[in-house]
């Protein structure tokens, strides 16, 4: 009988346990319907949820009467999230969404058409053209909260003990390709001391490569188009990736890793690889092509580091891009969530920009000397700065094409795996891009989305 | 090499088993493997984790990980929220299971197989289908932000992965003689009784099972709580580990370092309900 | 669905022939008994498994309206060659890493509950690998896999055997990430080990007598106790391994070239980058027909093979 006993006491225990729980579930039920909320979903390392959640606060502080501003903070899995409020109408206010789906939601009418406001919230109206993500001749979701370019980092350390010169901070002086090469040449080295074009360089001992072949389009997007090609040609529907000029773009990055040596192959590298800034910090890369927002986790890096702009093939070209953020079309709080849309931009109240991972989106902030000061005059952004990147920007940037192209989800799928099959070094960079040209031609290719704007 | 049957290891069999240590060990070894590079990760930067060739021990000691780690997000809060889920899931869960497997395991009745066949399918469609329909479904219920759809399932037999639990309940019940019912039958008890002081007493390895494998699948549940908690303050363990790989950054030595905490309540756990795996149920033992 | 209730349970009970009326009583004790599992599967599952079937056949994407286009998504998939890539991969993993492992975790358990001193500390230790989060041992592994520096090829290069690409080249990747699941062994033998406590030792003692070794202990004995635990892990390894995902998350991306384009792994970008909805769940539904066709033709098969004690008695 002894078990009987046992197991009832433990039934009971249980279910003493159960109600507990149930009783704290219920009592999250009550504290979670509080009043009116204004809803803000994002994503982002712990360093990106501290700086917007006290955005978010410092707008909280703005507004009068009982609405309060509730962030989603959603680390990963964010699309999955944002399909299940989406199916479920309950779409937040304000939202990051992935561009694909943001195009999606907007044709859909999920997404308010911020063109109306212009004239009224020259917040909204006075960004730089290029940034406004247009899903049809009239019609904006707005643009990203903040804008990025990529540009080419250096350690300087580097540079010196190798005597070579550092790349230049403006786009008129832009390395040639070939310059560029040579740079990574006398970089890289093996752990005997030996040059690439030495005998005997061990390349499975490189002690410091010189660059980072960056297979990723967006940080071939500005080359391809500085050797006048893009990745469409003017009617959007039949690819130039396949063309002379694309194809020498692509060959030239591949041959830095397999030809020159200077870069480590994907096999080298292997997946998950420490990141870009950690690389550069601990002196195993000497100047890599990196996204502007590199600058954050560069800056806490104990070296000393530099910012150049990329290698050119005639006009200075590189790529700007942005994560979409959108209003919900059927937001109960349409004021609030237009200043909260001004609000998360403004590089005087939030943190990131003058830390280095973002770069604003208004114009008066790459024109004006006073407000270009407001958050690049800090120890984070090095002196050139100003030319390699401000300056750059408005001069020589062109919106990353994954961003603007319609279907670009299908595209995507067709030359993420060419990429990868062309960065192994075994297959002829022609033939692959033949290959997936046929494919892309026949009909997933439907053209850029418009931007009146520019 | 039967491994049940060394009581008393005859001459010959005394070299096997050392052979069979050795074997033990080294595959030891192997397994502490991936455990050693948590623990050399959680000590390093970010920068020293991805030297190549890897070092094993890290140099300086990256001991700040720890503090940085656990108070970027209120870890603790996390603790107790997890904790409740656990507390309500893993009972229900082993209580709802256990009773649905004896039911199809030790008790007759028409349409039981096809009933257990019908619920085995549930776990066959991909969740990713479902998963839209059912968040659709609990915010109906204005259930959103709450423990509920993450707690409740669990009562009904874990609705979903739970068939899992019924199914292994059911496999080892029917490993156990029914003549121990029988007796109990005849004795005038009901088949509640029979599940309670017979059938449950003389399974706890497999309950143990069941409480291991919910705990952990608990532990580790990413993807519910990231649908069904919006407010950070009813966040679980999972989703504060998440925030150090979030979709375009990862802060590694932060990550491996709060991931070495958040498992060690899950290896201790282990390592004290193993012990019901060497209870030995001698069943023609209890049945003579 | 007959296929699955064909092993039919073996039923003691039912083919003992209890006394008179209390068959009903029984039948009564056991819906009762059954039913939290059958209201979860009405109110839970059904619904949402019902929803996806509809969608299946329309064309929609979240947000959007959808339109009913019948069978449209089932034959856009026999075009699709990323579905084709797709099923063939996750066949080539299952049919490879399913049996592995259940013999890797069959053979730990008996390795470890061979009683020896320190048990619980072997057996943590064994465990160990399973617990340790996926993201932490997949950057172990990365390094393990590397060709250039890491550990196999290492070893493969100081014993002069060629090397590998591991998971960077199309060929071998899926190999690799076999050899790696191999790592994840630990459930199995847990379920082992809990199966392990229910063999009789008496048997062995009997084996024994009759002047049986060790081998026959295994095969007459161990074996034939542990035919429910090895089905059981069979069957959820089969539907769980179906069903990766992680390893392309994680590892992968599904690359190089889509070698290790997992089924849910393409339907999971299919339903949430993409949004469409639709073809996802149509998506599902063929991998719900495989799945249970081959789980039924296990069930079946089953009869030949599994062992249950409640029905072998007397």
């Amino acid at each position: 009988m002894k078990p009987l006993v046992l197991n009832r006491r433990d039934v009971l225990r249980l279910g003493g346990v159960t109600a507990l729980g149930g009783a704290l579930g219920g009592s999250l039920v009550a504290c979670s319907s509080a009043g009116p909320q204004l809803q803000y979903m994002f994503w982002g390392s712990t360093a990106e949820q501290e700086a917007v959640e006290s955005m978010l606060a410092s707008f909280e502080g703005t507004l009068d009467g009982e609405l309060t501003v509730e962030p989603l903070y959603t680390p990963d899995d964010y699309d999955t999230k944002l399909n299940a409020l989406v199916a479920s109408n309950r779409m937040p206010d304000v939202a990051y969404i992935s561009n694909g789906m943001a195009y999606r939601l907007a044709e859909q009418g999920k997404l308010l058409d911020l063109s109306p406001y212009f004239e009224d919230h020259p917040g909204i109206g006075g960004r730089l053209p290029e940034a406004y993500n247009f899903w049809s001749e009239t019609q904006t979701f707005g643009t990203p909260a903040a804008l990025e370019i990529m540009c080419l980092f250096t350690n300087k350390a580097a540079f010196s003990e190798a005597g070579v010169e550092l790349p230049p901070v403006t786009a008129a002086d832009a390395w040639s390709w070939d310059d560029f090469v040579d740079a990574a040449y006398r970089l890289t080295v093996d752990q005997s001391g030996r040059r690439p074009d030495e005998d005997g360089f061990d390349t499975t001992q490189v002690a410091r490569f010189g660059t980072l072949a960056n297979m990723w389009s967006a940080a071939w997007y500005g080359l391809l188009l500085s050797n006048g090609v893009d990745v469409v040609d003017a009617s959007g529907t039949t690819t130039q990736l396949n063309s002379p000029e694309a194809v020498a773009v692509l060959q030239n990055l591949v041959d830095l890793m397999h030809e020159h040596r200077v870069a480590p192959s994907p096999t080298q590298l292997g997946n998950n690889a420490p990141s870009t800034p950690a690389q550069l910090a601990s002196n195993r890369l000497a100047m890599a092509i990196d996204g502007q927002w590199a600058l954050l986790d560069i800056s806490k890096s104990d070296f000393d580091y530099g910012i150049g702009v990329l290698p050119s093939y005639g006009t200075p070209m590189t790529a700007s891009m942005g994560g979409a953020i959108g209003i919900s079309a059927e937001t109960e709080h349409l004021e609030e969530a237009l200043a909260l849309y001004v609000h998360q931009s403004d590089p005087t109240v939030v943190g990131l920009f003058g830390e280095g991972l973002w770069m604003p989106v208004e114009e008066k902030y790459y024109t004006d000397e006073e407000l270009i000061a407001t958050w690049t005059d800090n120890e984070v952004h090095p002196q050139e700065y100003r030319t390699a990147v401000v300056d750059y920007t408005m001069s020589s940037s062109k919106r990353y094409f994954a961003e603007t192209m319609r279907n670009y989800e299908a595209i995507d799928k067709i030359i993420s795996p060419a990429l990868e099959r062309v960065q192994t070094g075994e297959e002829e960079v022609q033939a692959v891009m033949d290959e997936i040209a046929a494919e892309l031609n026949d009909g997933v290719l439907q053209g850029f989305y418009p931007n009146p704007l520019v | 090499m039967s491994a049940a049957t060394q009581s008393r290891p005859a001459r010959g069999l005394r070299v096997s088993r050392g052979v069979m240590f050795l074997v033990l060990a080294l595959g030891a070894l192997a397994m502490l493997a991936p455990f050693a590079w948590l623990i050399r990760s959680a000590l390093m930067t970010d920068a020293q984790i991805f030297i190549n060739p890897p070092q094993w021990f890290p140099n300086p000691v990256a001991w700040e990980n720890f503090p940085d780690a656990l108070t970027a997000q209120p870890f603790a809060r996390y603790f107790l929220n997890t904790m409740i889920i656990e507390a309500v899931v893993v009972t229900g869960t082993v209580l709802t299971c256990s009773l649905t497997a004896f039911s199809f395991a030790r008790l007759r009745w028409r349409g039981r197989n096809l009933v257990f066949g019908v619920l085995l399918t549930g776990v066959m469609l991909p969740y990713a289908v479902t998963l839209i329909p059912t968040f659709v479904g609990w915010a109906a219920l204005g259930a959103l932000d709450t423990f509920i759809p993450l707690t409740v399932p669990a009562w009904f037999a874990g609705a979903g992965g739970g068939v899992f639990n019924i199914f292994l309940f059911r496999q080892f019940f029917l490993t156990i003689p029914y003549e121990m019912d029988e007796a109990a039958y005849i004795d005038g008890a009901n088949p509640w009784q029979v599940f309670i002081s017979i059938v449950m007493p003389l399974s706890k390895p497999v309950i143990v099972v069941v409480v291991i494998f919910t705990f952990i699948g608990v532990w580790n549940d990413f993807l519910g709580p990231l649908l069904y908690l919006s407010s950070s303050e009813n966040f679980t363990l999972a989703l504060g580990l998440a925030t150090f790989q979030s979709a375009y950054t990862a802060q590694w030595g932060l990550l491996m370092a709060a991931s070495l905490v958040v498992i060690l309540p899950i290896v201790l756990l282990f390592f004290v309900l193993q012990r019901y795996f060497v209870e030995g149920v001698t069943l023609t033992g209890i049945k003579g | 669905m007959s296929g699955v209730s064909a092993e039919a349970a073996p039923n003691g009970a039912g083919r003992r022939g209890r006394r008179g009326n209390t068959g009903r009583a029984e039948a009564r004790w056991g819906v009762l008994f059954a039913m939290p599992a059958i209201l979860g599967f009405v109110i839970f599952t059904i619904g949402p498994m019902i929803a996806s079937f509809i969608l299946s056949l329309t064309d929609w994407t979240v947000g959007g309206t959808p339109a009913f286009i019948g069978i449209d998504n089932y034959v856009a998939l026999t075009q699709d060659k990323l579905f084709w890539k797709s099923l063939g991969v996750t066949t080539y993993y299952t049919l490879a890493a399913v049996p592995l492992a259940l013999l890797v975790g069959f053979v730990v358990a008996l390795l470890v509950n061979a009683g020896w001193r320190l048990q619980s500390l072997w057996r943590t230790v064994y465990y160990l690998p399973t617990l340790v989060p996926a993201v932490a041992s997949a950057v172990l592994w990365i390094w393990i896999f590397n060709p250039d520096s890491g550990l196999f090829n290492s070893v493969l290069r100081a014993v002069g055997l060629p090397t590998s690409n591991w998971i960077y080249s199309e060929s071998t990747a899926v190999p690799s990430l076999i050899i790696m699941s191999t790592w994840g062994f630990g459930n199995a033998m847990v379920i082992f080990l809990a199966g392990l406590q229910g063999v009789p030792r008496q048997l062995y003692e009997a084996v024994a007598l009759d002047g049986g070794g060790a081998w026959s202990k295994f095969r007459h004995v161990t074996l034939p106790f542990m035919t429910p635990v090895i089905f059981y892990n069979l069957v959820t390894g089969v539907i769980g391994t179906f069903q990766v995902f992680n390893q392309a998350y994680i590892m992968t991306s599904g690359g190089p070239n889509n070698a290790t384009l997992f089924y849910i792994y393409y339907l999971y970008t299919k339903a949430f980058t993409d949004s469409e909805m639709g073809y996802a769940s149509a998506l599902a539904w063929v991998l719900f027909v495989i799945v249970l066709v081959i789980t039924a033709l296990l069930f079946r098969n089953a009869r030949s093979w599994v062992y249950y004690e409640t029905g072998d008695t007397r």
